[in-house]
């Protein structure tokens, strides 16, 4: 068996939990193999990796990979996860969330992470709805799109989950879709690469809610509406405005080395605290 | 220190030093995979084809010019590509176009 499986396999649970859960055409997958390729493109350890995640079609990852996993609340993984750091910072704190899971739900533990630049690689994989539910409106599902909650179109304006968390302080913060599976792979091991909150947002199909809702079509007719509607940012300079509209930029929007890592300086705090209490005890 | 060599040449060396393969081997796991037609789509080769069982089959693999577009684009981790190892520094499916004899 193990001969007709790509080399991905060793990292997951595939005598006990496969084949996988998610739908036929579904980007989970794919983001799963990219995280894979990352770590072992980094050279880690399964043994030294956290992954956390919280509820929802994307936080099912844990059930899959073999590092060590945390599958906890709607919307906490980034909470779990900072508690996990703070006790043993030489974990390597990944979390894995959906749109809904990152924005709605944990959307305050998200923007607090960010602005603490606690080291922990942030995965957001938006496919536009809440898809374990059965398809109703998240934060980022576009302007006038249909769901289950929105027969008559969206009307609400959507995140833009790399502004928010580059405003919120992160030092790393990316883009990219399942169609471009080389780009990501690079841009995710740059986010692990980074001492700091880093924070990579990847566009994936649901072609069984979202897909069928708006009558989109298959995988892939999804995956071909992922290319087509797409931009680098050296291709989005280019463009004029009235070309741009409607585009999704992908990249790398923030990398920056200003901002030290939480960990670091909550050791520092604790040096200087133990200095103080015994100055005070020899006077 | 002799003169650079022309690029032709340096190309030839490198063609030399790394052949094109001459058997390459997709599988289909058929266990895992769920049809949803994402690696016969976005193949440059169209090696596989999607059967009437709802299953990705593999039908011209001498054509395969290891782009591993499918392998890494499938969701079920049901594709594997194997062959002699070659760095293609982070080829895509675009850079495969003159692979084929």
């Amino acid at each position: 068996m193990a001969a007709h499986l790509p080399y991905e396999y060793i990292y997951l649970r595939y005598k006990k939990k496969f084949p996988h859960v998610w739908c036929p055409g579904c980007g989970i997958g794919i983001v799963m193999g990219s995280i894979i390729r990352a770590v072992d493109f980094m050279k880690w350890n399964m043994n030294d990796i956290l992954l956390v995640s919280g509820i929802g079609c994307t936080s099912r990852m844990p059930v899959y990979l073999d590092f060590n996993t945390l599958h906890t609340t709607h919307g906490r993984a980034l909470a779990f996860g900072t508690g996990a750091k703070l006790a043993n910072p030489s974990l390597k704190v990944i979390a894995v969330m959906g749109d809904g899971d990152a924005l709605a739900i944990g959307g305050n533990h998200l923007i607090h992470s960010a602005r603490r630049n606690i080291e922990i690689t942030t995965i957001v994989v938006n496919n536009n709805n809440y898809g374990m539910t059965g398809g109703q409106f998240s934060p980022t599902t576009p302007v006038g799109a249909l769901t289950t909650t929105t027969p008559y179109g969206m009307m609400e304006p959507v995140f833009d989950i790399c502004s928010l968390a580059g405003g919120a302080g992160a030092v790393y913060v990316g883009r990219s879709t399942v169609f471009h599976v080389m780009e990501l792979d690079k841009i995710i091991a740059g986010a692990l690469s980074k001492d700091g909150f880093s924070l990579v947002e990847v566009m994936s199909p649901c072609p069984t809610n979202y897909g069928r809702a708006n009558r989109i079509g298959d995988a892939v007719k999804m995956m071909e509406s992922l290319q087509e509607n797409t931009v680098t940012i050296a291709q989005a300079e280019k463009l004029s405005p009235e070309q741009r509209e409607g585009k999704i930029v992908r990249g790398v929007f923030v990398d920056r080395d200003d901002n030290e890592g939480y960990t670091s300086r909550y050791g520092k705090l604790c040096a200087k605290a133990a200095e103080e209490v015994s100055r005070r005890e020899v006077h | 220190m002799s003169e650079k060599p022309d690029a032709g040449l340096g190309a030839k060396l490198k063609k030399a030093q790394y052949p094109e393969p001459k058997v390459t081997s997709v599988h289909i796991f058929p266990e895992w995979c769920k049809g949803c037609g994402i690696c016969a789509a976005f193949c440059p080769k169209q090696v596989i084809e999607m059967g009437k069982d709802q299953k990705a089959h593999v039908v011209y693999p001498e054509r395969c010019v290891r782009c591993y577009m499918c392998a890494r684009r499938c969701p079920d981790f049901a594709v594997s590509v194997y062959g002699p190892v070659r760095d293609r520094g982070g080829g895509t499916g675009g850079e495969a176009k003159d692979g084929e004899k």
